[in-house]
């Protein structure tokens, strides 16, 4: 759209700045350009185009007060300042291959991550990579293409960065893809949904008009590892934060179970029970037992609605290992006082009381999470979930994975038919990302279930293994559009390991950005951003009203940038040359359609209104839903359910809440940790990270790494304008910006730090840096630092040392639990010291010197040869 | 009618948008004659300003922006006078205050003049500088500048001047002789919060009545403790206090920070 006043801007263009991927996207904003550069980006105001009263703006009201759906969009700081990240020095400024890789000589698979990248023509990379491509058909068969693409990354979709190549390379005879698990919700997946279904998270998904009756019967809200001020920010915006003021104005108690004041606690909190990491399990057993003895809970609901209730009775009750799960006995394992469970769990029977996740925080990610996460459902179950004001809703993904909790809009529309991203066909040969490193460096791995994210409960009980016959070779070739493992998965520092095993004779890399796993890479392609790129944008997950909007390029590509998807066309183009199952491909691939074809047959089938045209929508900027007329009227949650649960079953096999999981029991009868009912898992052979283990002699703190307040993820870690915040980064006396660990003052003091040391993080697996935040926010006995911080290795691979203060590079490798392929990433052992960072850089000097803007950290030039 | 920034710090997440957004318009953007560009980083020309409040299990965090008050008696306005250049700073009809990039050029003492270092000062281009109350925006047409365009919870709000809010409103104490245009809703002062516990019976105490003393004596504020054995007081004057409960006397001094006074045991 052209702009009248061009003194401020000369275009000004709708973008949806959100990261969630996967053909939907969110945090819609304009973005002005002037003169070609991009100048500002800001909220839209619905107003633009329509009325209130057009689009039912809705209303909740309690005593008098009102809170309505707001008609501006409600943007994070991260899509306000993403300008920055477009522009960013650490660009990938044009394709670059590996300096000691030669596809025709020694490829020096050691040297990933250590040595430089040299210029190379588009023309030539695609060359390379398409006889790459074609050699490994030819010698190992297609399977021994790994394709890493998945969610990780930004929200596009025609261009869509996440599993492009895996679309294309289906149609030249298959590959081995990367199957991302559901890393955001562990707990739900391989716990909850085995007492109560709830398809696909296992998490309720039945929250409509959640919000409205919370105001109108609920006391209080439980905030369990739950951050509504921080994880929504990549997924819908900051519709929460005004939730939760709502909430204070209108006198819903907001108490956060947490080892942290995370953002939302530090300014919504009525009270802050600090728990040990990763130990909710035995709060909540405490809890259980206070209400079993003191006959507490609704026995009448579990009779009709649940199954199997003895069982867990009698496990806390003592009747199965002879341990009476008592609250002096939760006390000492989480850290709360047993006179505060009593107190707690008596408040929680007497008043109408609901939980908020935000997918569900450290607990659910940490070691046995099934275990909380199930623990959770069985107190929901024993006050009678569904009743008035009592509920289990979230904060994020609305309308992806269940209703919002908040009036919906009449319609939402679908960017399917315009995606060309990962479609989720795994196809005959794949690996659970979890068990990634182990798979290369052992060349087999196997695990249940497919472990996608949206996979089914029955899922988890199908076997697979890798390779996927015994005559099928090993992956040898990486392709990936989400260089991220390093700093989001779990066993960062084996992982880079297994980048450096003779096995893999290439890595390719396509992305914006010379960050993280990138630099393990052969090849690497420049990827345009979203700003970038003309696409089709929508928006779901705002809790107000879904729109359609079509996005054109805010800018022109930065260097040699492209789309991802036209990346991989001209890969596609190239292997034609060979002819055979290539011949031909382009056209299998893309269906003959070009962007302005596939763009205008997306929007026809995305369930936009069929009178509007896609020139009209062009025209008229973009098109919003009214509110559903009547929502007042919808029923609340989970209420069918717990009025006539036989009309209204669950999920589960018997369509009530399973205490004892049938299922369970029958597939995995040996199975001690992931038992049929929830309880208490001290450790296992897999994962000694409790403070009563042998290993916190050494490593005596329990770490919190949350999702990233200033960060989706690894995103945005080079962003000046959130660097310079007191929480972002701990600007050491070198100079260098740290990632902050929070120390509680007691801790500190033992230690002899004080805010603004650079401290380590270590343990068997490695070592990470950050700098010390001595603050009141976080329990003594554990440590805070945000996940996904830019890696910046000293020495990569296990045992390592890391200067970003990537956390994950020291998570545990092994998964869940012997039969869930979940991620271990939270809530795991760390020692704690002082570092000396001058020491190190006489050490390290070659590490300690590279090209670094304090404004933005680490740039491209660290990288590239002869461009210094 | 002339407009005034209002922000209520019972609304404000500390979601540093209006620092951003301040930053994406003014960074390495030149807005002349209203600003030349502000250095990439650095320099806060909306700046949130971050206090930590209490300690385990009572903390809590309050935001505060601080940018130009627009000031009618204007420091940095009698600061270009004094330096013999009263161009440099002048008043729009609209009431904001704007430094000209061109005439201000070198005035070192502008930066220094300003009582809330709102001003700061370029030495890339020699140049004192600060918000405009993005006043080219307003000329080309926008209603509110980008601070407050960006804030998601209306907890900076860019309103007319006899807005109702007002009357309840501070402005900060460094500008009280200086008729600033910046605006604040409950400051926080102090609170003290904390616990009550019987140990010995391993249970808290409800429903007992717990008062807040101040240094002469009087009881200030009186509450119970809630179904947690909670109590907690807000708004509390920041000096040392007497918390009584259930016969016993508490020191709780609250001149220098908040105070979580934790879980007392009421027969020790």
């Amino acid at each position: 759209m052209k702009v009248e006043n061009s003194s401020v801007a000369d275009q000004s263009v709708i973008k949806s700045l959100g990261w969630l991927g996967f053909g939907g996207t969110c945090n819609t904003a304009r973005v002005d350009s002037k003169d070609g550069r991009i100048v500002r980006i800001r909220p839209l105001h619905y107003d633009e185009r329509y009325t209130s009263e057009e689009l039912n703006e809705w209303c909740i009201e309690k005593d008098g007060k009102q809170f309505k759906a707001g008609m501006k969009s409600l943007l994070p700081p991260l899509s306000l300042a993403y300008k920055t990240r477009t522009y960013s020095p650490n660009r990938v400024p044009y394709p670059l291959i590996r300096s000691d890789w030669d596809p025709n000589g020694k490829r020096n698979p050691q040297n990933r991550g250590k040595s430089k990248y040299r210029r190379i023509s588009w023309d030539q990379a695609t060359d390379i990579i398409a006889s790459e491509i074609k050699r490994i058909h030819d010698a190992y068969g297609p399977f021994s293409v790994y394709c890493q693409g998945e969610g990780h990354g930004e929200a596009k979709n025609y261009n869509g960065a996440h599993g492009c190549q895996t679309v294309m390379l289906f149609e030249a005879g298959g590959c081995t893809v990367q199957a991302r698990q559901p890393d955001s919700w562990e707990g739900w997946y391989w716990g909850a949904k085995h007492m109560w279904g709830m398809e696909p998270v296992g998490v309720n998904g039945q929250c409509t008009n959640v919000i409205p009756d919370i105001t109108k019967n609920g006391d209080a809200v439980l905030f369990w590892g739950c951050d509504p001020e921080t994880t929504p920010w990549g997924w819908g915006g900051l519709q929460p934060s005004r939730i939760c003021y709502w909430f204070n104005e209108v006198g819903i108690k907001s108490i956060f179970i947490c080892p942290d004041v995370n953002y939302a606690a530090a300014v919504h909190a009525d009270r802050w029970v600090p728990v040990l990491p990763n130990t909710d399990a035995a709060l909540q057993l405490g809890i259980a037992h206070v209400w079993l003895t003191e006959g507490s809970y609704d026995k009448d609901y579990l009779e009709t609605h649940a199954i199997g209730f003895d069982w867990f009775e009698s496990y806390v009750l003592g009747g199965i290992d002879g341990v009476v799960k008592t609250p002096s006995w939760a006390a000492e394992k989480c850290g709360i006082p047993s006179y505060r469970i009593k107190a707690l769990a008596r408040y929680w029977a007497s008043h109408n009381v609901s939980i908020a996740h935000c997918n569900g925080g450290g607990y659910i990610r940490s070691a046995f999470s099934h275990e909380p996460a199930r623990l959770e459902v069985a107190l929901l179950a024993m006050q009678a979930i569904g009743h008035p004001g009592r509920h289990q809703f979230r904060f994020i993904e609305w309308n992806v994975f269940g209703e919002p909790p908040v009036p919906p809009s009449e319609s939402y529309t679908t960017m399917a038919n315009a995606y060309n991203g990962f479609n989720f066909n795994l196809g005959d040969s794949f690996i659970t990302k979890t068990k990634l490193h182990h798979a290369i460096l052992d060349k087999r791995a196997d695990w249940w279930g497919c472990t996608l994210c949206m996979a089914p409960r029955q899922d988890q009980f199908v076997p697979h293994q890798y390779p996927l016959t015994p005559q099928t070779h090993p992956i040898h070739m990486i392709w990936s559009d989400t260089p991220c493992f390093s700093t989001c998965w779990n066993g960062g520092f084996l992982y880079e390991d297994a980048m450096r095993d003779e096995s893999i004779e290439f890595i390719l890399v396509q992305h914006p950005w010379m960050e993280n796993d990138t630099l393990f890479a052969d090849i690497i392609l420049p990827i345009a951003t979203l700003l970038e790129c003309y696409d089709l944008g929508n928006e779901n997950m705002n809790g107000q009203y879904g729109m359609i909007y079509i996005e054109d390029a805010a800018c022109e590509p930065v260097g040699e940038a492209t789309g991802d998807h036209q990346a991989v066309c001209e890969i596609a183009r190239k292997l034609e040359r060979y002819g055979g199952v290539y011949q031909g491909l382009l056209e299998r691939y893309t269906g003959g359609m070009g962007q302005e074809e596939k763009l205008r047959y997306g929007y026809e089938h995305s369930g936009a209104p069929h009178d509007l045209s896609y020139d009209q929508l062009r025209e008229q900027g973009f098109w919003a839903s009214p509110i559903k007329q009547g929502w007042e009227t919808d029923p609340a949650g989970m209420i069918n359910f717990y009025e006539d649960p036989e009309s209204f079953p669950l999920q589960s096999p018997t369509g009530k809440i399973e205490f004892y999981s049938t299922t369970l029991a029958e597939k995995f009868p040996e199975d001690k940790i992931r038992a049929p009912y929830p309880q208490w898992i001290e450790e296992t052979d897999e994962h000694h990270e409790r403070i009563g283990t042998d290993r916190a002699r050494e490593y005596p703190f329990l770490l919190v790494s949350n999702h990233p307040r200033w960060r989706v993820h690894a995103e945005h870690d080079d962003m000046p304008w959130t660097r310079e915040i007191k929480t972002c980064k701990v600007v050491g006396p070198d100079g260098y910006a740290y990632e902050p660990v929070w120390i509680h003052p007691s801790d500190a003091r033992q230690y002899g730090i004080v805010s603004g040391d650079v401290v380590k993080l270590f343990n068997e697996r490695g070592t990470v840096l950050g700098g010390a935040y001595v603050t009141e926010r976080i329990m003594p006995g554990a440590l805070y630092q945000d996940h996904g911080a830019r890696v910046d290795f000293i020495r990569s691979g296990f045992g390592g040392l890391d200067r970003g203060g990537a956390n994950n590079l020291i998570a545990p490798d092994n998964t869940t639990s012997p039969n869930v392929a979940g991620e271990v990433t939270n809530g795991f052992l760390v020692g704690l010291d002082k570092a000396d960072v001058f020491a190190l850089a006489e050490q390290h000097p070659q590490q300690f010197s590279r090209p670094y803007d304090p404004a933005v950290g680490l740039i491209a030039q660290a990288y590239i040869e002869g461009d210094e | 009618m002339t407009k005034v920034f209002l922000f209520d710090f019972n609304r404000c997440n500390g979601c540093h948008n209006c620092q951003i957004a301040c930053k994406d318009e003014h960074c390495e953007q030149d807005w002349s004659p209203y600003a030349a560009a502000q250095p990439l980083t650095g320099q806060f020309w909306c700046k949130v300003n971050e206090y930590e409040r209490g300690q385990v299990p009572w903390t809590r965090v309050a935001y505060e922006p601080v940018l130009c008050g627009h000031c009618a008696e204007a420091p940095c306005m009698d600061a270009a006078a004094l330096a013999g250049r009263p161009e440099a700073v002048y008043r729009r009809q609209d009431g904001l205050v704007i430094i000209d990039p061109q005439a201000a050029h070198g005035l070192v003492g502008l930066a220094e003049s300003c009582p809330v270092s709102a001003i700061y000062y370029n030495s890339e281009r020699d140049l004192p500088q600060k918000c405009t109350g993005c006043a080219h925006l307003l000329d080309a047409g926008w209603t509110e500048p980008r601070c407050t365009d960006a804030c998601p919870t209306e907890a900076l709000r860019f309103v007319d001047e006899d807005d109702a809010r007002l009357g309840d409103a501070e402005v900060l104490e460094a500008l009280e002789d200086h008729a600033p245009k910046l605006y604040y809703l409950n400051r926080p002062k102090r609170f003290i919060a904390g616990t009550l516990v019987d140990i010995a019976a391993d249970e808290v105490v409800i429903g007992a009545k717990v008062e807040l003393l101040d240094q002469s004596g009087n009881v200030v504020l009186v509450t119970e403790s809630d179904e947690l054995g909670d109590f907690r007081f807000d708004q509390v004057d920041k000096a040392v206090h007497t918390v009584r409960a259930l016969g016993k006397d508490f020191v709780a001094d609250v001149s220098a920070c908040d105070l979580s006074l934790g879980d007392i045991d009421i027969a020790a």
